[in-house]
């Protein structure tokens, strides 16, 4: 469909991130002026497990370059268990995504506490320059969808 | 395993046994599939005066409704039920007691080693009477019939997986085998011989062979639709109609979100999208839908069929469903319907697992 | 009176070049129109604000895979809003859409309905299975060549409304040989359009007009003997249960209606279900039952909430699994439906739904007309 390999271009990364940890992980990398890409694009959840999949497949197939679930390390969920669940659901979807061949790299899950405002840094960092190489997610173009 | 020899061939002698449960006051009601002799329809017969067991055609090769779904409200009326359900059938109404919709307490069932079913267009079509009778013997050599539906084809949980009672039909006659106390219970003082004996397992091995060879190449055929590309030549086509859904025995949601006012969308949504691709599909998220669908319930696909038969535009749908839930269901080393007390993958968890994938 | 719209070498690709200007000319913000899907055996709705991407589009697809209203309806049906689009559509979905807009559920405001002479569609299910036969059947079809009747969608064959309806422009081209097409302005929105365009609706239209009253002529007969078959079939209980005997309930039918716009269904909600316990009940008072239970109820009862809308566009015939002659019988209630409130499906005539509204002395012949539909039944009292 479309070529849009440059190194050049800011990709999207819609962000789900859970009130308790990742987004107050991002806030705090914020305060701490720790550098993160304009390409995460926060969406604040009360858990990851309030995310339902199909969340992160509207945002993939509204052409975000990549789709990032972000939660509480496992066993720290404020909810006790919701990122439990998360974690089977992602794998799910991440195999619906190989099984029909689609770029699952797309989507990433990563647990990030309160106080890992680096960690939200270094992973935002990292997988911007990964989505960066693979191109713009080509369903920013297709009309189909 | 205890077994009964049956005399006459398999649908007689169930046909006899379900008239007999019916008149020995064991059950309240049968299910089974029933064929009207003057038009040669077929349906699901809900049956209750043993005088209508002569419509009855337990091993009809023909699914107008998954079984499992039909059953699974009245499964829960409280009354004594026997219900003749395929293998996929069963495993689908497995499926849905799991999710609350419907009890295996008052219910006897019944199934049968499946040689699988014909597609709908060709019931309708009226071709059932020249099929049936070669069908009949073919299985019972245990080779292929042909033109069944892809996804039976490539079935290999043709073998009943917690029935009370099933039947394996084998060039050494037909046998009916006792599986559970309630079938020795309900059985008690039905006519017939009483064997020690298996089903064969040469011939389901036979069977096997030859589905797995198809679902190889089913499998294999859907692989060259990879990629967003092939998502859009697969679902490109769908008219949205979610008819897909509404037959299938997993997809219970009396109200499905799909159809829900989540994905309403206002205007400024459609400008934006606009402006950002230039043009939009509408109705919008028709394979948003098939997405989704298949995170909601892929992992409990019983691989019926029934939803590419009514899928008005031909899309594959069941083929890749059973695909992917095949996947999505062995990273939890998960097959839907093999026991009732297995629990759903999403409704669990364990504390290790999956490895490194957060 | 009409404006020209030269014809080069194909119809559709003169349609495509007008929609493609008043899009470059901003005459509206946005087209609705049909593209062929990328593998080639069906055709989705597509709305574009691109221009170069209407080269891509197709006005008229032989097939109607997802009637058009129901495209409008997931459009507009949150609120009205500020993009200006105007749709060209076949006239049976011009008419839902109005439908539609009365029953609240599409919203006309910004929208250009715009609608062709229709020549009839493909079935799906033979489309799909033979793409470029059925492309080149639609060619015929357009062309006006004879096709056999078994062809086409059985709707169309018995479609008197091919042609204008209370669309906002009409693009006429029965009867002109391929050579042109008639713009004709069936409101102040569409004569907006004309003048944006600086085309003057100066052309007599009669040699179109005969073309399209000889057109209905023949499709009225052959109407009248599909409600003559199809009266006959549904005769009575037994034949209603003949009819729909092969109905396996996917309700794919009430999927694909236009009209039935219900999220949730009356017949597929808690309402609508019979607990098990008094189902088993009258399994036991009738010796058994078909399950899925409810098929009659469902048909039926379908008929009372949308015949007198039923615009006998044929969508639920063609996405029934079982064959079911749906639309046909669909048409035939709806034509004594509407007939008995003198209400025509479709028309932007100011004239309510018959459900809404009433007068205080009508429907005086009530008891004649039930009587009238029981065949040797005598009038009750
Ligand atoms: S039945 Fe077919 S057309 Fe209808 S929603 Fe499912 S895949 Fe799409
Ligand atoms: S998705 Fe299709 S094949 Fe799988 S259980 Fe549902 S209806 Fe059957
Ligand atoms: S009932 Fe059938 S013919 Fe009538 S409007 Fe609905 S889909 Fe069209
Ligand atoms: S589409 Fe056909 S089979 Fe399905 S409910 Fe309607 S009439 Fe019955
Ligand atoms: S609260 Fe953070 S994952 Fe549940």
């Amino acid at each position: 469909m479309i070529s849009d390999k440059h190194d050049d271009f800011t990709p999207r990364i819609t962000s789900f991130l859970c009130k308790w940890c990742s987004y107050t992980g991002a806030d705090l990398a914020g305060t701490n002026r720790l550098q993160y890409p304009t390409s995460i694009i926060p969406i604040q959840v009360m858990c990851s497990s309030r995310v339902d999949p199909v969340f992160l497949i509207k945002a993939f197939l509204s052409g975000s370059d990549g789709v990032l679930m972000g939660g509480c390390h496992p066993g720290d969920c404020h909810y006790e268990t919701g990122n439990y669940h998360t974690r089977r659901r992602f794998a799910i979807l991440k195999e619906i995504f190989d099984s029909l061949g689609l770029e699952s790299d797309r989507l990433k899950l990563s647990w990030i506490s309160a106080s890992e405002g680096p960690k939200f840094a270094q992973v935002s960092n990292e997988y911007t320059e990964q989505i960066r190489k693979m191109g713009k997610n080509p369903t920013r173009k297709s009309v189909f969808l | 395993m205890n077994s009964i020899v049956m005399k006459q061939d398999a649908s007689t002698a169930i046909r006899e046994l379900l008239a007999y449960l019916l008149s020995s006051s064991r059950v309240d009601a049968v299910l089974t599939m029933r064929q009207v002799p003057e038009t040669g329809s077929c349906d699901l017969g809900l049956i209750t005066d043993p005088s209508g067991m002569v419509e009855a055609e337990p091993f009809l090769p023909v699914m107008t409704a998954n079984a499992g779904q039909a059953l699974s409200s009245i499964s829960m009326s409280g009354k004594r039920i026997a219900a003749v359900l395929k293998p996929c059938e069963l495993r689908g109404f497995t499926e849905r007691v799991k999710r609350e919709q419907g009890s295996f307490d008052n219910l006897l069932t019944i199934s049968s080693i499946c040689g699988g079913v014909f597609p709908l267009e060709k019931v309708i079509s009226g071709d059932l009477e020249k099929l049936v009778p070669r069908y009949i013997e073919k299985t019972a050599r245990a080779e292929a019939p042909r033109g069944l539906r892809e996804t039976c084809k490539a079935c290999e949980e043709f073998v009943p997986m917690n029935a009370d009672i099933s039947v394996s039909v084998t060039e050494h006659g037909s046998l009916m085998h006792l599986h559970s106390d309630r079938a020795e219970e309900y059985t008690e003082g039905f006519e017939g011989e009483r064997i020690e004996a298996r089903a064969d397992q040469s011939h389901i091995d036979r069977m096997m062979k030859s589905r797995s060879a198809a679902k190889g190449k089913l499998f294999q055929s859907l692989e060259k639709s990879s990629g967003l590309d092939g998502l859009v030549d697969l679902f490109g086509k769908c008219v949205g109609c979610h008819g897909c859904s509404r037959v299938c025995p997993i997809c219970y949601c009396q109200h499905c979100d799909f159809e829900s006012i989540n994905f309403d969308y206002n205007q400024p949504y459609f400008q934006e999208s606009l402006e950002a691709r230039g043009a939009l599909r509408l109705p919008p998220d028709t394979i948003l839908f098939q997405l989704g669908r298949l995170t909601h319930m892929s992992f409990s696909c019983v691989g019926c069929g029934m939803c590419s038969d009514v899928c008005p535009v031909s899309i594959p749908v069941a083929g890749i469903f059973k695909k992917t839930g095949e996947r999505t269901a062995g990273l939890f080393d998960y097959v839907p319907g093999r026991d009732s007390e297995e629990p759903i993958p999403v409704m669990v968890f364990k504390e290790e697992e999956l490895g490194d994938i957060g | 009176m009409a404006a020209v719209l030269p014809v080069g070498s194909d119809l559709s690709g003169a349609m495509n070049r007008f929609l493609k200007t008043i899009l470059e000319k901003d005459i509206v913000d946005a087209v609705l129109m049909p593209m062929k899907v990328p593998s080639g055996d069906s055709f989705a709705w597509i709305i574009m604000s691109d221009s170069s991407i209407v080269d891509d589009a197709e006005a008229m697809a032989p097939v109607m895979p997802v009637q058009g209203a129901r495209a409008l309806r997931s459009l507009t049906r949150k609120g009205e809003g500020s993009i200006r689009v105007l749709a060209l559509m076949r006239p049976c979905e011009i008419r839902a859409a109005i439908e539609l807009s009365k029953l609240g559920q599409v919203k006309t405001e910004n929208l250009i309905l715009a609608a062709y002479d229709c020549p009839g569609a493909v079935p799906m299910d033979s489309f799909v299975s033979d793409p470029s036969s059925g492309e080149d059947l639609f060619r015929k079809m357009l062309a006006g060549e004879d096709v056999s009747a078994g062809e086409v969608k059985p709707s169309c064959t018995s479609c008197v409304e091919f042609s204008m309806t209370d669309a906002d422009l009409h693009f006429g081209h029965f009867g002109l040989g391929g050579t042109e097409v008639l713009l004709i302005p069936g409101s102040p929105k569409g004569m907006e359009i004309l003048e944006a365009l600086e085309l003057p609706a100066d052309r007599e239209t009669s040699i179109w007009d005969e073309a399209v009253r000889k057109r209905r002529e023949k499709q009225v007969a052959s109407r009248d003997a599909a409600f003559e078959e199809t009266g006959e079939n549904i005769r009575g209980v037994q034949g209603m249960l003949n009819v729909f005997a092969d109905c396996i309930s996917c309700r794919n039918c009430r999927a694909a209606c236009p009209i039935c716009y219900c999220r949730l269904c009356h017949f597929e909600s808690e309402t609508a279900k019979q607990d098990p316990n008094s189902r088993l009940d009258s399994a036991v008072t009738r010796g058994g039952i078909s399950l899925p239970a409810d098929r009659m109820l469902f048909h039926t009862g379908r008929m009372t909430h949308m015949s007198l809308s039923c615009v006998s566009c044929g969508q639920c015939s063609d996405a029934c699994p079982a064959d079911i002659p749906v639309a046909q019988v669909f048409s035939f209630v709806a034509d004594r439906t509407q007939k008995a409130f003198e209400y025509s499906a479709g028309r932007n005539d100011g004239d309510p739904l018959p459900l809404r509204s009433f007068m205080k002395s009508e429907l005086s012949g009530i008891h004649e007309m039930v009587s009238d539909a029981e065949p040797g039944g005598h009038a009750h009292e």
